[in-house]
C-alpha cells in the first residue's frame, strides 16, 4: 500500500539505529560540519609509496578541507607532507600532480623550500625584511604523515591526533599477509560523481547490491559459501568482511590462475576504513578507493589498481586486464556502482520530505546483513554529535 | 573509390556503429587479428596507463556482456575527424590518425554534455581491397570520465 505524506515522514518501524534520514546525504551545512568534525581529524590516504619511489619525488593531494597537500620523499627517504601553500602570499607552490624536485620554488616570487619544508631562499630577503623576518620563520606548514598498511601514505592535518596505528587498530589483520609484499600502483583514475561520499562508501559496506551486478550474481551470489561471510566491526568505524572464493568460470568460462601472496585462490576480501577508504582484493586484482567530498552532492573518488612490485610483465598484464574488465573507467562493474549512487542522489532532495534510508537487514552479521552501514553511522553520529536518523533533533530541542 | 576515402569511411563507420550499439557491425569492420587498446597518460603516475587491452575475441566477449549489465540510459555520440592517412609503400597497410570528441546525451530531458576527447590511432589492412581495422589505440586526453562507460570509445 502506498503512503501519505504523513506516513512517509513517520519513518520505518525499525530501531533508530537501523535507518538514517536522507538529509545527511544532501544538507550542505552537514557537509561543512563533517569536514570540520570528521575529515580534519582522521587519517586519510594521500597516495601510495610507489608514487614517490625516488628521493625528491613528490605528489599532491587534495585534502577534504580544501587545501592541496604536497607529499615529498626527502633525501633521507622519509615521506613528509606540507600544505602546498607558499608562506609569502599563499600561492600554490607545486602545480603538477607529481614530479621530482630537491627544491620547491613558488613561481610567484621565487620563495624556495627544501624537502623538509624549510624555507631556504627568499629573494632580496635582507633588503625587504631586515632583521624583522627571516627564512627560518617561514617554513611550510607540516602535516602528519605515515607510510603503512601496504605502503600507503596516510596524512592527518590534526597535530593533536593519535598515531595512525591507534586509529586503525586491528582493522587490517585479515589483509596483513596480502599487504606485506611491496606493492605498486599500475592504475589511477579519478571520478567526480554527483553523489554524497557516504553513499559511495555505503555501497562498499554492503553486498546486498550484488543483485545489481551481473558479474557478481554469477561469480558470487549464486555460489556455495556466499551467504556465510561475516562482517567484523572494529573501533573507530572500520569494518571487514570474511573472504570467499570468486568463481570466475561462471562468468568468463575459466577460473583465474594468477594468485596473490597469502591468497592462493581467487578470493575476495573487503576492508572499509572510516570515513571513506576501501581496500578490495579480488584476486588477481587489488583496488583501493579513497574519497574527497567536494560538497553534499559531489565527491571526488580516486581509484588505484595495484600489483606486486615483483610481478613479471605477464603477471602485471593479467592483473591489469582483470582490474580493467570490472573496475576501469570502461569496466563493466564500476559504472554500475557509480550509476546507482548518482541515481540515489537524483532521488534524494533536501527538504522536509526527506526519505528514510534503511540499513535494517539483520542476518547474524553475514553477507547481506547491513551491520557494516549501521556501525558506520554509529561512528558518524558519535563524531558529529548528531543522530543519523534524526540529525536535527539537537537543534529542535534547543529551540524549545 | 580511392584508398583514402575508403579508410576515412571505415573510421567514420566504426564510430557510427558504436554509437548505434551495433557491436556485430563494428566487429565486422575488424580483421581477425584486431587488437583494441585504450591508453591514457597519467601525470600522477608519470607513465602510460592501459585501460583496456583486448583482442577481437575478448572485445566481442566484453561487448556481448554489455546488454546483461546495468548502464546509463543516455546515449553516446562520437564525432571523429580523420586528420591524416599514411599508406605503406606496398599499399597493404595504412595508418590513420583521428581526433574525436565524445558527447553524452541524457535520455530524460535530452541534455548533452561533453564526455571526453581522444585520438584514434588506427592501423588498417588494405590487402583484400576491403579495408579492415588491424588495430585501434584510443589515446585518451580526458581522464576524468565521471561514472565511466561500459562501451568503449
Amino acid at each position: 500500500m502506498s503512503r501519505t505524506a504523513a506516513e512517509w515522514r513517520q519513518g520505518p518501524k525499525l530501531p533508530a539505529t537501523h535507518f538514517v534520514n536522507s538529509r545527511i546525504y544532501t544538507d550542505e551545512s552537514l557537509h561543512h560540519e563533517e569536514i570540520e568534525k570528521i575529515f580534519n581529524k582522521v587519517w586519510l590516504i594521500a597516495c601510495h609509496e610507489s608514487e614517490l619511489a625516488n628521493r625528491y619525488d613528490y605528489r599532491t593531494f587534495l585534502h577534504p578541507c580544501g587545501r592541496s597537500l604536497i607529499l615529498i620523499r626527502g633525501e633521507d627517504r622519509k615521506v613528509r607532507s606540507f600544505y602546498n601553500t607558499c608562506s609569502h602570499r599563499g600561492n600554490t607552490i607545486v602545480r603538477e600532480p607529481a614530479g621530482n624536485a630537491a627544491r620547491l620554488t613558488c613561481v610567484f616570487h621565487h620563495w624556495t623550500y627544501d624537502s623538509k619544508g624549510a624555507c631556504v631562499s627568499i629573494p632580496r630577503e635582507r633588503e625587504g625584511y631586515g632583521s624583522r623576518l627571516c627564512k627560518e620563520d617561514v617554513g611550510l606548514r607540516e602535516v602528519k604523515a605515515e607510510v603503512a598498511y601496504g605502503g600507503f601514505v596516510w596524512v592527518n592535518i590534526d597535530d593533536q591526533c593519535a598515531p595512525l596505528a591507534e586509529f586503525i587498530g586491528r582493522a587490517f589483520e585479515d589483509l596483513e599477509v596480502e599487504l606485506s609484499p611491496q606493492l605498486e600502483v599500475f592504475h589511477y583514475h579519478q571520478a567526480v560523481v554527483d553523489t554524497n561520499y557516504k553513499l559511495w562508501h555505503d555501497t562498499n559496506r554492503e553486498l546486498y547490491h550484488d543483485y545489481m551486478h551481473y558479474h557478481n550474481r554469477l561469480t558470487g551470489l549464486g555460489q556455495k559459501g556466499y551467504f556465510d561471510r561475516v562482517f567484523h566491526c572494529y573501533p573507530n568505524g572500520h569494518a571487514q568482511l570474511d573472504s570467499m572464493e570468486i568463481q570466475y568460470q561462471a562468468y568468463r568460462g575459466q577460473q583465474r590462475q594468477l594468485t596473490w601472496p597469502g591468497a592462493p585462490k581467487a578470493i575476495h576480501k573487503l576492508i572499509d576504513i572510516f570515513p571513506g577508504t576501501t581496500f578490495i582484493l579480488r584476486v588477481p586484482s587489488f583496488r583501493v578507493d579513497t574519497m574527497t567530498p567536494l560538497g553534499a552532492n559531489k565527491v571526488l573518488i580516486e581509484f588505484r589498481g595495484l600489483g606486486l612490485k615483483a610481478d613479471t610483465p605477464e603477471e602485471r598484464a593479467e592483473r591489469l586486464r582483470e582490474h580493467n574488465n570490472l573496475w576501469g573507467p570502461f569496466g563493466l562493474n564500476l559504472h554500475e556502482d557509480l550509476l546507482a549512487n548518482q541515481m540515489q542522489t537524483q532521488a534524494m532532495r533536501d527538504g522536509p520530505e526527506a526519505a528514510h534510508v534503511l540499513h535494517g537487514r539483520e542476518e547474524n552479521n553475514t553477507t547481506h546483513d547491513e551491520i557494516g552501514m549501521r556501525q558506520y553511522y554509529a561512528e558518524w553520529g558519535r563524531l558529529m554529535g548528531r543522530s543519523p536518523h534524526d540529525p536535527y533533533a539537537k537543534l529542535r530541542d534547543e529551540r524549545r | 573509390m580511392n584508398a583514402d576515402k575508403q579508410i576515412s569511411e571505415l573510421v567514420y563507420r566504426s564510430c557510427l556503429m558504436l554509437d548505434a550499439l551495433d557491436f556485430e557491425g563494428y566487429l565486422g569492420l575488424c580483421a581477425p587479428e584486431f587488437r583494441y587498446t585504450i591508453v591514457a597518460y597519467s601525470p600522477e603516475l608519470k607513465k602510460d596507463m592501459v585501460w583496456q587491452d583486448v583482442n577481437k575475441e575478448e572485445l566481442k566477449h566484453h561487448l556481448d556482456l554489455v546488454p546483461r549489465h546495468i548502464r546509463d540510459t543516455g546515449t553516446i555520440s562520437r564525432f571523429p575527424t580523420v586528420y591524416s592517412i599514411t599508406c605503406s609503400a606496398d599499399g597493404k597497410r595504412a595508418n590513420a590518425l583521428t581526433g574525436m570528441q565524445v558527447y553524452k546525451t541524457r535520455l530524460d530531458g535530452g541534455e548533452t554534455t561533453l564526455f571526453g576527447i581522444c585520438r584514434l590511432i588506427d592501423v588498417i589492412g588494405l590487402d583484400s581491397g576491403n579495408p579492415r581495422l588491424l588495430s585501434r589505440q584510443v589515446r585518451m586526453e580526458t581522464r576524468q570520465l565521471g561514472i565511466g562507460s561500459q562501451i568503449p570509445f
